[in-house]
């Protein structure tokens, strides 16, 4: 990545943009990678926030934002964005602003947005070709609400719908894959515990016009249960045993950003959340923790091949 | 009627403390409500829960303004605007405070007309949210001092209250709940209900009243930055993280890119700089440090931060 101002950990800022005071738990994995992304995005942005655990930033009348904030229901965001493009295109168009003042429209949801409830809404806006970033802070369920299962909730994890002996039957959807068949202008996930990698993806997507995806990993040691100070650590482990690809769709290519050269088995990651805890207590899981890593593994070989 | 509030921090366990005292006392035989304060509020933040039980329907709301038993599972919220723990408190209230200071300490210092009773810190931790049990030792507590909830309606109550959490988990919390209530034995009964309050008795509130204004005017909109600043999250901290700038190498501030809420401040010189008045105590710069150089300190014991009355 020649073209990045980002080239070393020294590049990253450090000045942070997003306030403090904010009610989010201690230790959130989704802040962490919030205030990442809003030192590079910068204050010339409007926020639509659909409902979810970040509703938790603006309450009344406090905000940690420098510039505006607009409040959705969950499944909305991406026609509330609509709006905000349409009335600043106006605006331009009539010069009443400049196009120095004009403004980023940002999308914030969780992934129970993202993933089932505004996914429609979502898939007609990149339709549309809504100029647009949708950021999704991913902390696989409703963790607002007690952590219901949600779409991107990963198979085998404990959640307040799924408490019996195998934990969430399902299996998380591929939003990277839903968002890259739409053919949008961007797609990348990231986690706030690798930030140079963060750093080099928002200064992508800012620099492009078109609907545009930022998918963040947010351990959650609310939901997750684990201790708060293990937010990065979690982060960086599921880089490390490949649970968590960091990778981007750009001129209709995929590319994965940071390829772990030898992936770590995956318990190393499990094993730290207590939302995985009965797939080591009272007896190991030995089924149900193979067929996780063979679903890992499959996914890494068939990039090779 | 019976009116109790239990006050704690976020992860204590005071929700779990109510509804262990509500269905001991619903087994009792009473009419019972149960609820915790519904908010943002998170790990370490001040919390409260209440319970009211009477013989007769109760045909109260919302929050209890007027306790007649306060139970205080964190000493450090006494003297935290922001928890209210001694909101309505008068002569006739008991104050229960898990504490390592004895009954006359807290009497003198908070110029309290009613008992105080302590709750002596079974074990001293560290970091107070890593205290167990807490929030059944509170209910347990409570049981022993409204004197009406005998130990075999505590402990079925504590049963079915924590079975989802499995037998081994319910079996820890048996032996200092039953402590604690034998403990307080000498207490047995000291607390007294309070009267029903009746509509014809019904005082309003000092409403302060607002104009109708036009919805440009009264619409709930913020036309300035970074105005959460002016909330102290700080108040949440149990652990405190304290950089020693010897062993601090002046990375590329990892400290500072990691903490997830900003509260870590880089200067020109490139030294990290916490922000007490809004640091959580999530100790995620003590885990991240390359150089060990953030240490956690409880906050109990710590004096206090030089910031930690102003915003940044």
């Amino acid at each position: 990545m020649s073209e990045t101002r980002f080239q070393t950990m020294k590049d990253l800022p450090s000045c942070h943009l997003l306030g403090t005071g904010t009610a989010l738990c201690a230790g959130c994995g989704g802040l962490e990678a919030l205030h990442e992304i809003y030192d590079i995005l910068g204050e010339k942005t409007v926020v639509v926030n659909a409902a979810g655990c970040m509703t938790l930033l603006a309450v009344y009348p406090f905000t940690p934002f420098r510039g505006s904030w607009l409040y959705t229901a969950m499944a909305s965001a991406p026609a509330g964005a609509q709006g905000v493009r349409d009335a600043l295109d106006i605006l331009l168009a009539k010069g009443r602003l400049t196009a120095e003042e004009d403004l980023q429209t940002v999308v914030l949801t969780g992934d129970g947005a993202a993933y089932g409830m505004g996914l429609s809404a979502t898939s007609g806006a990149i339709e549309r070709g809504l100029d647009f970033l949708y950021l999704c802070y991913d902390n696989e369920g409703y963790g607002n609400t007690g952590q219901q299962y949600s779409g991107a909730t990963p198979h085998g994890a404990r959640t307040a719908t799924s408490k019996g002996p195998c934990g969430y039957p399902g299996y998380k959807k591929d939003l990277f894959a839903i968002w890259a068949a739409h053919r949008p202008a961007y797609v990348a996930t990231v986690v706030g515990a690798e930030p140079l990698d963060l750093a080099r993806k928002i200064e992508q997507a800012k620099n492009r016009q078109g609907p545009r995806l930022i998918l963040s990993l947010a351990p959650c040691p609310t939901g997750w249960d684990f201790d708060p100070s293990e937010t990065a650590q979690i982060g960086r482990l599921a880089v490390q045993t490949g649970v968590w690809p960091l990778k981007e769709y750009r001129d209709g290519q995929v590319v994965h950003t940071k390829v772990p050269q030898k992936r770590l088995p995956v318990e190393d990651y499990l094993k730290r959340q207590g939302r995985f805890a009965h797939l080591f207590q009272p007896q190991r899981n030995e089924a149900l923790l193979q067929e996780i890593q063979a679903r890992i593994d499959a996914y890494w070989d068939n990039l090779q091949s | 009627m019976y009116r109790i509030r239990f006050h704690g921090r976020g992860g204590q366990g005071m929700k779990t403390a109510s509804r262990i005292l509500g269905t001991a006392f619903f087994n009792e035989g009473f009419e019972v409500q149960d609820a915790p304060r519904y908010g943002a509020e998170r790990r370490g933040a001040p919390i409260f829960a209440y319970v009211r039980a009477a013989r007769r329907a109760i045909y109260e709301r919302g929050v209890i303004r007027h306790p007649d038993l306060v139970i205080v599972a964190d000493e450090t919220l006494v003297a935290m605007p922001a928890a209210a723990v001694l909101q309505g408190v008068d002569a006739h209230c008991v104050v229960l405070i898990h504490s390592r200071e004895p009954a006359p300490v807290w009497q003198h210092r908070l110029n309290l007309a009613g008992p105080v009773v302590i709750l002596p810190l079974a074990e001293e931790r560290e970091d107070r949210l890593a205290l167990r049990q807490i929030g059944t030792a509170c209910a347990a507590a409570a049981a022993r001092l409204v004197g009406v909830v005998a130990w075999t309606a505590l402990e079925q109550a504590l049963r079915d209250e924590l079975a989802a959490l499995g037998d081994a988990l319910v079996e820890a919390n048996l032996g200092p709940a039953r402590r604690v209530y034998d403990f307080l034995s000498p207490q047995q009964g000291c607390v007294a209900p309070g009267p029903v309050v009746a509509a014809e008795g019904y005082v309003r509130p000092d409403w302060v009243e607002l104009a109708f204004e036009d919805a440009r005017v009264s619409a709930p909109a913020i036309h300035a930055a970074l105005t959460s600043e002016q909330v102290q999250t700080g108040q949440w901290r149990t652990l405190r993280p304290v950089i020693d700038c010897a062993r601090c190498k002046g990375c590329w501030w990892v400290c500072s890119t990691f903490c997830p809420d900003g509260a870590i401040q880089v200067d020109e010189s490139g030294r990290p700089r916490i922000d007490y008045a809004h640091c959580k105590g999530c100790m995620v710069c003590a885990a991240q440090c390359p150089h060990h150089a953030i240490e956690a300190i409880p906050e109990q014991d710590a004096p206090p931060a030089e910031d930690e009355r102003g915003a940044k």
